[in-house]
């Protein structure tokens, strides 16, 4: 009788001593930091992992199974395959840490080299900006950096870049629709920093923002490990959702899970809001600024006065300085002309014999001078104080004197006449810019607009920088017909090119030779085409933005003949709310159609 | 694999730049080298931001930043190759901080080669004119020129 007692408090002892591990591991395979480690997101049916690659998964059903998964991993632990425990360090050290592991991690020399060759004590997320004259790139692009102790420079320091993989070869075409649809694998590379800065401040003319993140050491060590275990790992790449940005949002979740920063971008990722929402969670604490070449140039050419500017182009003619120029100034526009001669380069403006013969001749007329460089510091608002992507405006208007109230949503990203701090003067990007206009004496609802893209271009050309201006839109369009009084819809495709000027850095004036294509059965023949000419002025400044542009369209079809005249004036109120007047004159001779609109634009 | 396609393209770019009198050799790895352009024009970078291409192979690992210039293994020891590797992607800037006596690329090789950046400052301006004898100047010398001026052990 006793025996048998002893026996069943042996037994159950025996049963707890199973039991209590594996109801451990089952309330660890549901934890917020086991989830982030194996990219678990939530799923029509439990949970699935982001990751594509089969090599991730230890278990068969691993990717839809974290329970399955985390047995699998405790029993690789157990087993004497060293190979593949090498390849889940960040696994390890969490499963140790959570008691469920008791072996010692085995030597993994290729881990530890890669450890060693990295030699961390901090990580940076890094952004970089647009391509001056390309508003398509306004989204930015984000990656990271494995810094190092050494405190003056980080150059030989490591970048971590998320991206696909495509063939150098590959089709223009072919790789935008490939790269929207998910064609492409997406995976790590580490390379070093200086390469990052080449590409992009040196050969893309792209400003990189380095926003160091007060990571624990703890952290750090196993934000490295993991970037060895998806280092191995490859993930079907969407442009829109599973993007370079996406996965850092995963990644720094997996290092600490209380962020949850993927749970903010279910739908579209866009690398600027991934930026602010990493911000937002306080884990930035310093930033740093490295203008691209092409800023570089600019600045320094704007600090040069006109005679130094008149001597650098003439050196750039003849490579012969004049001596009445001081060794300071000399030195100032020597060191302006070796940056431009590289930008050429790199612009494939220059061939390589010259290039050398150009450089080389500078060079050694800087080394002459014992002046000490003085660049201009450069100082610009960080990408963390540009607007939110997406707009609502709530207007109220007048049109020929019938008044009307006005919803318009923009999902995405930046108008002409939106506050431009930390993104870029003179450039526009709107995807589906919708517009809903309600008139108070028909009681009317009807769609004013529905723009599908809208793509402005506003680059200063100068004496340095040749830039085309650039403008492409399409949408539909809701027309007024003065000879019947009526309205109509029309499809409209127009697209324009031509200079922009800096009157002054804040002011540009621009002039634009435009065509445009037309179609609806509104119109006379249903079809038009027209062809013309706009100019304007498009102004920066501290608290607001001014734009007014007029333009003459000609076209044998009587609608499309036209001038048009727009004033637009936005107060900013704050980063994510403005105030805007607009005024637009629409003539078609004899008749003319004036709007006046004032709203507020909310940033969200 | 990924050093060797970049390596290529940019041989290539420099082949088709080039006068046919030039030889091969002669271009690769000097001044200006480091080219492999970015996407030109607004339409080829739109279609480049929507993918964030990375051209290259898929084994995991550091891209040592290797770009073929020292093909018969002249520069040994750790160190050494760390300087060469350097130098081979940041030759024309380095030639321009060593012209003027400051600039980021100084304090890399300085962090390199465990010595202080004003040491490095100060022999690469002093030298310059043996650091970059001529235009057509390769990576291989400059980089055994600096250690030796500078006695740092390869």
């Amino acid at each position: 009788m006793r025996g048998k007692r002893v026996l069943f408090i042996l037994n159950g002892a025996l049963f707890l001593f199973f039991l209590i591990p594996s109801v451990q591991a089952t309330f660890v395979a549901h934890s917020p930091e086991w989830l982030a480690l194996g990219h678990y997101r939530p799923s029509l049916f439990g949970v699935k992992s982001t990751i594509d690659s089969e090599n991730f998964f230890l278990a068969s059903d691993g990717k839809t199974n974290p329970d399955a998964e985390l047995n699998a991993t405790l029993q690789l632990f157990q087993s004497n395959d060293t190979e593949t425990q090498c390849r889940f360090p960040a696994r390890y050290q969490f499963l140790k840490q959570k008691k469920l592991i008791q072996t010692p991690f085995p030597d993994c020399s290729k881990y530890e080299q890669f450890k060693k060759d990295l030699n961390p004590i901090g990580i940076t997320l890094l952004y970089t900006d647009a391509y001056m004259n390309n508003p398509a790139s306004l989204f930015g692009h984000t990656l990271m950096r494995i810094d190092i102790p050494e405190g003056r420079t980080q150059l030989v320091a490591h970048g971590v870049n998320y991206g696909a993989f495509v063939d150098p070869n590959e089709n223009g075409i072919l790789f935008a629709v490939l790269g929207l649809t998910g064609g492409y694998m997406g995976g790590f590379t580490v390379k070093p920093y200086y390469d990052i800065i080449n590409t992009y401040n040196n050969i893309e003319n792209r400003d990189i923002w380095e926003f160091h993140l007060n990571l624990t050491s703890r952290e750090l060590d196993f934000f490295v490990a993991h970037l060895w275990e998806l280092g191995h790992t490859q993930t079907r790449y969407f442009f829109f959702t599973e993007n370079c940005s996406y996965m850092l949002m995963e990644f720094l979740d997996a290092v600490r899970p209380t962020l949850k920063l993927a749970d903010t971008f279910p739908a579209q990722t866009i690398p600027l809001d991934t930026l602010k929402a990493v911000y937002q969670t306080d884990l930035i604490d310093r930033v740093q600024y490295r203008p691209s070449r092409q800023r570089r140039i600019a600045e320094r050419y704007r600090h040069l006065t006109s005679n130094e500017k008149k001597e650098l182009l003439n050196y750039l003619e003849t490579l012969q300085l004049s001596p009445q120029f001081t060794p300071t100034q000399q030195a100032a526009i020597l060191e302006t002309a070796y940056e431009f001669i590289q930008y050429q380069w790199t612009e494939g403006k220059t061939d390589l014999k010259t290039y050398r013969r150009q450089t080389f001749k500078t060079l050694q007329n800087r080394t002459k001078l014992n002046t000490p460089s003085t660049p201009p510091a450069i100082q610009m608002p960080s990408p963390l104080t540009a607007h939110h992507s997406a707009r609502i405006t709530l207007a109220q208007g007048f049109e020929r004197g019938n008044s009307f109230q006005e919803i318009q949503i923009r999902p995405a990203y930046h108008a002409l006449t939106d506050r431009p701090n930390g993104l870029l003067n003179g450039s526009e990007i709107n995807f589906l810019n919708t517009n809903l206009r309600y008139y108070d004496a028909l009681k009317q609802l009807s769609l004013q607009q529905l723009q599908l893209v809208e793509i402005t271009s506003l680059s200063p050309w100068n004496a340095l920088f040749h830039p085309f201006s650039y403008t492409i839109k399409t949408g539909i369009n809701r027309n007024w017909n003065p000879k019947t009084n009526t309205y109509g819809y029309t499809y409209d495709l127009s697209g324009g090119t031509g200079l922009t000027i800096e009157l002054t850095p804040k002011l540009y004036a621009f002039f634009l030779g435009e065509t445009g294509m037309h179609y609806g059965g509104f119109l006379p023949h249903n079809l038009g085409i027209n062809i013309g000419a706009k100019t304007g002025i498009v102004g920066y400044f501290n608290t607001y933005q001014l734009l007014i542009e007029a333009e003459r369209l000609f076209s044998d079809n009587w609608y499309l003949n036209q001038t048009n005249i727009r004033f637009n004036f936005t107060y900013n109120l704050a980063q994510n709310l403005g105030l805007s007047a607009t005024y637009i004159l629409k003539d078609i001779h004899p008749h003319s159609n004036n709007t006046f609109t004032v709203g507020l634009n909310y940033f969200f | 694999m990924k050093k060797i396609i970049l390596t290529s393209v940019a041989v290539a770019g420099v082949l088709l730049m080039t006068a046919p009198a030039h030889a091969v050799d002669s271009t690769g790895c000097g001044l200006g080298s480091v080219i492999f352009k970015g996407q030109k024009g607004p339409l080829m970078q739109i279609l480049a931001v929507t993918t964030n291409g990375t051209f290259g192979n898929q084994t995991f690992g550091i891209t040592s930043g290797t770009m073929g210039c020292d093909p018969n293994g002249t520069v040994t020891g750790g160190t050494g190759k760390l300087v060469f590797a350097f130098l081979e992607n940041n030759m024309d800037q380095y030639a321009f901080d060593a012209s003027r006596g400051s600039g980021e690329t100084i304090d890399a090789l300085a962090g390199i080669m465990g010595v202080s950046s004003e040491q490095v400052a100060q022999v690469s301006k002093e030298h310059f004119n043996e650091l970059f004898p001529d235009e057509n100047v390769q990576v291989l010398a400059v980089a055994t020129n600096l250690m030796n001026l500078l006695n740092v052990a390869a």
